[in-house]
């Protein structure tokens, strides 16, 4: 719900989202090419800036995002960094080090660049691009679909609660049990009805077996695409340093 | 008046049993402003869904401008091209998460071009005001918006024909009125409407003919003012008279408004009584003796 929040909120909204993905994948092949610590920390800085400065997204938000992801990262360094030795105890392996650093910068530096595409892109705009690179249009109709319905469901869910809380239904732990079951097996009635009443309404407007939507228009694209590879060729530029 | 769309002595049974339609007959003409009014149950709603082919009858049939309704898919196709149907909840219709996107949805499944889809798209967005929204995501919208936004979706395919399932339920006043405004619009432009309702205030004075329903058949069809008036078929479908006739009736027998007042026809709303009352020379009340 964050990230959906901060996409719609986002100055970069109206950025064509091929031109956002241009950069992300710009910043991904060149935390893919450097291997010099300074080189990757300064990409993880400049993606991560780009988002907050440019993209406009608040840092409590961003910060919120991207620690599950840290946290995942820093558990996969300590496991490089104590191993168990041949006498069954745990030593703390410090020729490890450069490694990790390095792995760790370089997954910062991915995760800044994926950060700023799905901050700052509606996942309406992410499935319009992704119907013109030819993705499969069953997977595209389902991702449109799953992701409707899971504001549905959470509105109902949450109409659910109200409704059973202004019963009691959540005074005292065994209360709140057999609420949260009641309202489970409910949902999954309401999940079957919503369904069908989708169909009907699919068919009332002439559905045909595939759900066709118009893509939004981005006037602005060809521009913002060219200004995108020109950043992401300058970052390829500078992670290529390392290799020289 | 021509007859647009004819429902003849429709029957239609559920799955479960139950009865959804008995020898239901309506005829609808083209161009007018029709109210479909029942209690809850009577039938409107599968009613609605028969005349955009949704449901087919079991016994009985339908028929578009005197052919009778092809069940197969072109026909289908064709079908509900010319005649739309609005649903009464928005959170049941709308499948995309961005306005422009589901509004979109129906003229594409004409198997419209790009080009004419915007075009489309943007004016069923204008009609329904909300062309600054349509880049906004559905479920940041309230209800009321939901509901203008299921409208556009139709409106957007050039309906013949509109259907609107309940459309003031769950709108406040100044929507209702914005709604009401929208449609009158619509009348304007030559597009027939049949929306359902439960309130007999709102279908007499915005209708040009009311169908009243109950027990899954339409009891009593005609203008608003003939319907209106027939105590009797209202209390058969389980309607109260209007407000505004009952008004005007009390105020005519207490001898305050003259019985053909203005016009010579009977108010169609309370605010047309009020109207009546202003222009009549100020008089205070008398205390009459005990």
């Amino acid at each position: 719900m964050r990230i959906e929040t901060a996409a719609y909120a986002s100055r970069w909204q109206g950025v064509a989202p091929s031109a956002k993905a241009l950069f992300a994948l710009g910043g991904m092949g060149a935390a893919w090419v450097a291997t010099r610590p300074g080189t990757l920390a300064a990409l993880a800085a400049v993606m991560a800036l780009t988002a907050l400065a440019g993209a406009r997204v608040p840092p409590r938000t961003y910060m919120a995002v991207a620690l599950p992801p840290l946290g995942f990262l820093l558990l996969s360094c300590l496991t490089m960094l104590v191993t168990p030795g041949v006498d069954g105890a745990w030593h703390w392996a410090g020729a490890m080090m450069p490694t990790v650093t390095r792995t760790a910068l370089r997954s910062l530096a991915m995760l800044a660049a994926l950060l700023g595409f799905v901050l700052s892109t509606p996942l309406p705009d992410l499935l319009a691009l992704l119907r013109r690179l030819r993705t499969p249009e069953l997977l595209l109709d389902l991702m449109a679909l799953c992701y409707r319905m899971l504001f549905v469901l959470r509105q109902a869910w949450i109409d659910g609660v109200t409704a059973q809380s202004a019963r009691l239904g959540y005074r005292g732990w065994r209360n709140a049990w057999r609420s949260t079951g009641l309202l489970a097996g409910q949902m999954a009635v309401q999940v079957w009805q919503r369904a069908g009443a989708l169909q009907m309404a699919a068919d009332a407007r002439g559905y045909q077996g595939t759900l066709r939507f118009l893509p939004a228009e981005f006037p602005q694209a060809r521009r913002q695409n060219a200004w995108a590879a020109l950043a992401a060729a300058l970052l390829l530029l500078a992670a290529a340093g390392d290799r020289l | 008046m021509n007859t647009l769309l004819e429902m003849r002595a429709v029957s239609h049974t559920f799955a479960d049993g139950s009865a959804g339609l008995h020898d239901c007959s309506l005829v609808l003409g083209s161009g007018r402003r029709h109210a479909l009014l029942g209690a809850n149950g009577a039938g409107k709603t599968t009613l609605l869904q028969h005349l955009n082919g949704l449901l087919r009858p079991n016994a009985g049939r339908l028929l578009l401008e005197g052919r009778p309704y092809d069940y197969g898919r072109s026909g289908l196709a064709q079908l509900r091209r010319r005649v739309g149907l609005v649903f009464q909840n928005p959170e049941r219709q709308l499948f995309s998460a961005q306005v422009e996107e589901d509004v979109s949805f129906g003229p594409l499944n004409l198997g419209l071009d790009a080009a004419t889809v915007r075009a489309r798209v943007k004016a069923a967005l204008e009609a329904v005001g909300l062309a600054d929204q349509a880049r906004r995501a559905v479920h940041h919208l309230s209800f009321g918006q939901k509901k203008r936004v299921c409208i556009a979706g139709v409106l957007a395919m050039e309906p013949d024909v509109l259907l609107l399932d309940e459309p003031m339920a769950g709108l406040d006043a100044p929507m209702q009125e914005a709604l009401a405004a929208l449609l009158d619009r619509l009348a304007a432009r030559g597009v027939t409407i049949l929306l359902s309702t439960h309130d007999i205030d709102f279908a007499y004075g915005w209708a040009d003919d009311i169908h009243l329903m109950a027990g899954g058949r339409v009891s009593a069809s005609g203008p608003a003012q003939r319907i209106g008036a027939d105590v009797d078929a209202l209390e058969a479908a389980g309607q109260r008279p209007p407000l505004a006739l009952a008004l005007h009736a009390h105020l005519v027998t207490r001898g305050v408004l003259p019985a053909g007042s203005g016009s010579g026809t009977p108010p169609r709303s309370v605010d047309a009584v009020l109207d009546a009352l202003r222009v009549l020379p100020f008089k205070p009340l008398m205390k009459t003796p005990t």
